[in-house]
């Protein structure tokens, strides 16, 4: 895993030496002088050989400092300590919204086969796929802040467990939350419809078994292995991948943090955050793994 | 069938959840004021404060807090444009070389400490010091000395006769700051000024919270809180200025100025600017080297069309120097070059120029894209084929400045709204490559600007910079397409902002009703 997170540590550093674009530049503005521009170059250490900076790079992050921001000079453990709990409350709440909404779904479309429940939750996934971040989230902003008021515009400034925190919460989550659910849906509905199928099921029938625990038991936890998977990869992608939606919403979080931090040629600080979502996305995926041998005994590892 | 009582039961479930979305509470948050308002108020910027120390940034947003905090020697006066003593008491010159600069008495910092000529060379060294690295080192660049002459006066010494050194000094870059502050903690993130409002927090990890500085030495302001707040996405500031959760946003851009002006609660401002959008030419490539050429193209554009696209957020003039900077003048206008379409496709068919394609740079804001879009439209109906290529800014700011376009659409904000400090960085050959970035050099050109640089009689320095902007009008190195209208909306229950031509507004005297 180290070497995993050092080799990406040097491919985004690289990536972001190589491309076009020079930090002192847009620290400087349009209205800054040659003079001026290399001054600040000086002042970020920017005239050293690029591989002397990757290696101070990587012994500072060895000793637990991550540098500092090039534009706002704060720390980049501080900031992105900062707004991290913003994006795992936002990433959390929609993963819930996702899973609650795609898991029944995709059983009622799978127990519903073919029928209207069935095509239209297939339709209405086939949509939350397909529509962008920004227009639904535009869209919902209008109807039910502007409109309605029954949510704030955006901003995610109250704690989560207050009344305040989750009005905040769930138009972001409910946008962020949709595309996830979608491909749940879609998931659980084929996953369920294949065991659905399977002889041990017909067998639990005839032996009588409640039809309430021989969908809940029997199917469901057979179905849920490529399920799981799909909620690990999507929670994943929430952790690190939510920037429209905190564009959208004015919520400062990581996605957006780096985001910005692109568009500024902050190097430490792109640096810092990718490390952080690589991290995540790595135990995630760790967690998943284990979450496997729990539901289905047969997976063990040695 | 038996399992009906659990699809039914799922199917509740994801009733519910949706319909959890939807019946929380109806009780608005935010909302408009009522009755006797708290002296609160919440501004919506859609970039970030990048920091609040005046010697080390150069964005407006951070300008923007800073202004609150901060304060300069001078100040140009918004309505008469004339330059007004704000913490300095005069200026004088015994020789052109020397300003003694007089302060007024009996004004502190936010920390307490005495305001004085100790303070002004404290800062003014350190914006000049190169180990401080200060983005705006370039303002003070023409002072060679800076002497404490007592406690009230301080000399600052120049080579070379510097005009503009008044408009310098209103620049916000150039505001004082508390010595003692400076050197006990860090200034962008904890600043302390002279100023009607003080730091008092930094909420969200992004938004800046100021709170009244009683002891104001205009006296305290009326407001007691003013929060800057981070809304990235301008539809969604707009939303929010609707249901009252925050209380004025700047900059409105034309697409949403139909949208904010159909909001009831809602005033908009709109104020004639100093900033300048025009078309620039690569001086170093053919054919844009060729006046011939550039002069097709000043034909070709409509740019009175154009600005009357703007729904009034921008002021149609030929002049570079534009109608609120000093060195306007308005016979000037007559010299400018104006749209003939047929004598623009005359030029192009008789010179050939039909042949080649020209790249127009822009970056990939909404504005300067827009821009982008008709010129392509205009000069193709001259014949002259355009492709555009839209560049993210850090990149655009590279690109532009290494020359990598042909034509490109740029604009100045002119801070110090001082006509030298437009033609000297944008034209002078001096900054070729630099922020000159059409690598324009016309040595009677860098005679004019230099004179109007160095002569401190602001008579004698009008009459230059009006003799250099009819050069440019002549020679056309580029091309003005508009000057910008600040602006600003408001929830009705605000009053007094003073918004300023170059964008910056005060909120010394804003209350809410």
């Amino acid at each position: 895993m180290v070497l995993l997170l050092l080799g990406i540590s040097f491919i985004v550093f690289m990536s972001m030496h190589i491309a076009p674009g020079d930090p002192a530049n847009i620290i400087g503005g349009p209205t800054a002088t040659k003079e001026d521009i290399a001054g600040i170059r000086e002042s970020l250490g920017l005239n050293k050989p690029i591989l002397v900076q990757y290696f101070d790079y990587v012994k500072g992050v060895f000793q637990g400092d991550f540098g500092f921001s090039f534009q706002t000079k704060e720390s980049v453990s501080e900031a992105l300590m900062s707004r991290f709990p913003n994006t795992l409350n936002l990433a959390i709440a929609s993963i819930i919204v996702a899973v609650i909404i795609g898991v029944a779904a995709g059983i009622i479309s799978a127990l519903k086969h073919n029928s209207w429940f069935d095509g239209a939750a297939t339709v209405i996934s086939l949509a939350g796929i397909s529509i962008p971040n920004f227009w639904l989230g535009a869209i919902l902003i209008l109807i039910f802040a502007v409109n309605l008021q029954w949510f704030p515009v955006g901003g995610l400034t109250e704690p989560f467990w207050t009344l305040e925190g989750m009005k905040q919460l769930i138009l972001p989550a409910i946008t962020l939350g949709t595309g996830s659910a979608a491909m749940i849906a879609r998931m659980s509905r084929s996953a369920m419809l294949e065991v659905i199928r399977a002889d041990y099921v017909r067998t639990a029938r005839a032996k009588g078994v409640k039809e309430k625990s021989v969908i809940l038991i029997h199917c469901l936890r057979n179905a849920m292995i490529p399920v799981i998977t799909v909620i690990g990869l999507n929670f994943g992608f929430l952790l690190g991948g939510t920037i429209i939606t905190e564009q959208v919403f004015a919520i400062n979080g990581v996605g957006r943090l780096m985001i910005e931090s692109i568009a500024a040629r902050d190097f430490p600080m792109v640096q810092g955050a990718v490390l952080l979502v690589a991290t995540l996305f790595v135990l995630v995926n760790l967690v998943v793994d284990l979450v496997y041998a729990f539901i289905d005994p047969r997976i063990s590892f040695d | 069938m038996k399992n009906r009582s659990l699809t039914k039961w799922l199917t509740l479930l994801l009733i519910l959840t949706f319909a959890l979305a939807g019946c929380s509470s109806n009780s608005s948050s935010g909302g408009s004021t009522k009755g006797n308002a708290a002296q609160e108020i919440t501004y919506a910027t859609t970039s970030k404060v990048v920091g609040l120390s005046p010697i080390l940034t150069n964005d407006s947003v951070s300008s923007s807090v800073i202004e609150q905090v901060y304060e300069t020697l001078f100040y140009r006066d918004s309505k008469t444009n004339e330059i007004k003593s704000l913490l300095a008491e005069k200026a004088d010159n015994p020789d052109p070389n020397t300003w003694v600069i007089t302060l007024k008495k009996g004004i502190k910092f936010q920390d307490g400490t005495e305001f004085n000529a100790d303070a002004v060379k404290y800062t003014f060294d350190k914006i000049k010091d190169p180990k401080t690295a200060a983005p705006r080192a370039s303002l003070l660049e023409p002072i060679k000395s800076i002497e404490v002459q007592d406690p009230q006066t301080v000399i600052l010494k120049t080579e070379k006769p510097y005009g503009p050194m008044l408009a310098a000094l209103t620049h916000s870059n150039a505001a004082i700051v508390s010595p003692t502050a400076d050197k006990k903690q860090d200034l962008m993130k904890d600043p302390v000024g002279t100023g009607p409002f003080k730091f008092k927090a930094k909420e969200n990890g992004e938004d800046i919270v100021l709170e009244a500085n009683k002891d104001y030495w205009q006296g305290a302001p009326k407001l007691k809180k003013v929060t800057f707040k981070v809304v990235p996405e301008i539809t969604t500031a707009v939303s929010m200025l609707q249901t009252g959760k925050v209380n004025f946003l700047d900059n409105v851009t034309a697409e949403l100025l139909p949208r904010v002006e159909k909001l009831k609660n809602v005033n908009i401002e709109k104020k004639a600017g100093t900033p300048v959008y025009y078309l620039a030419f690569n001086m170093e490539k053919e054919p844009m080297n060729n006046p011939e050429f550039r002069k097709a193209v000043a034909y070709a554009l409509d740019t009175k069309g154009y600005v009357n696209k703007l729904k009034g957020l921008g002021v149609e003039s030929s002049s570079f120097i534009g109608p609120e900077l000093f060195g306007y003048d308005k016979s000037s206008e007559d010299k400018a070059v104006k749209y003939d379409p047929e004598k623009a496709k005359e030029i192009v068919k008789a010179n050939g120029f039909d042949k080649q394609q020209i790249t127009l740079l822009a970056a990939n804001t909404a504005g300067y894209m827009n821009m982008a879009e008709v010129f392509q439209a205009q000069l193709s109906e001259a014949g002259i084929k355009v492709k555009i290529e839209t560049l993210e800014w850090g990149t655009y700011l590279e690109a532009s400045q290494n020359g990598k376009f042909d034509l490109t659409v740029a604009g100045w904000s002119n801070v110090t709204g001082d006509g030298s400090e437009l033609l000297f960085p944008r034209l002078h050959s001096k900054n070729a490559g630099s922020t000159n970035v059409g690598r324009y050099k016309n040595p009677e050109l860098d005679k004019l600007i230099e004179a109007s640089r160095s002569t401190v009689d602001q008579n004698e320095r009008k009459e230059l910079l009006k003799q250099a902007n009819e050069l440019v009008l002549s020679d056309l190195p580029v091309i003005p397409i508009y000057h910008g209208v600040a602006s600003m909306a408001s929830d009705k229950s605000v009053t007094g902002i003073n918004l300023e031509p170059t964008g910056q507004w005060s909120l010394y005297k804003a209350e809410r009703k």
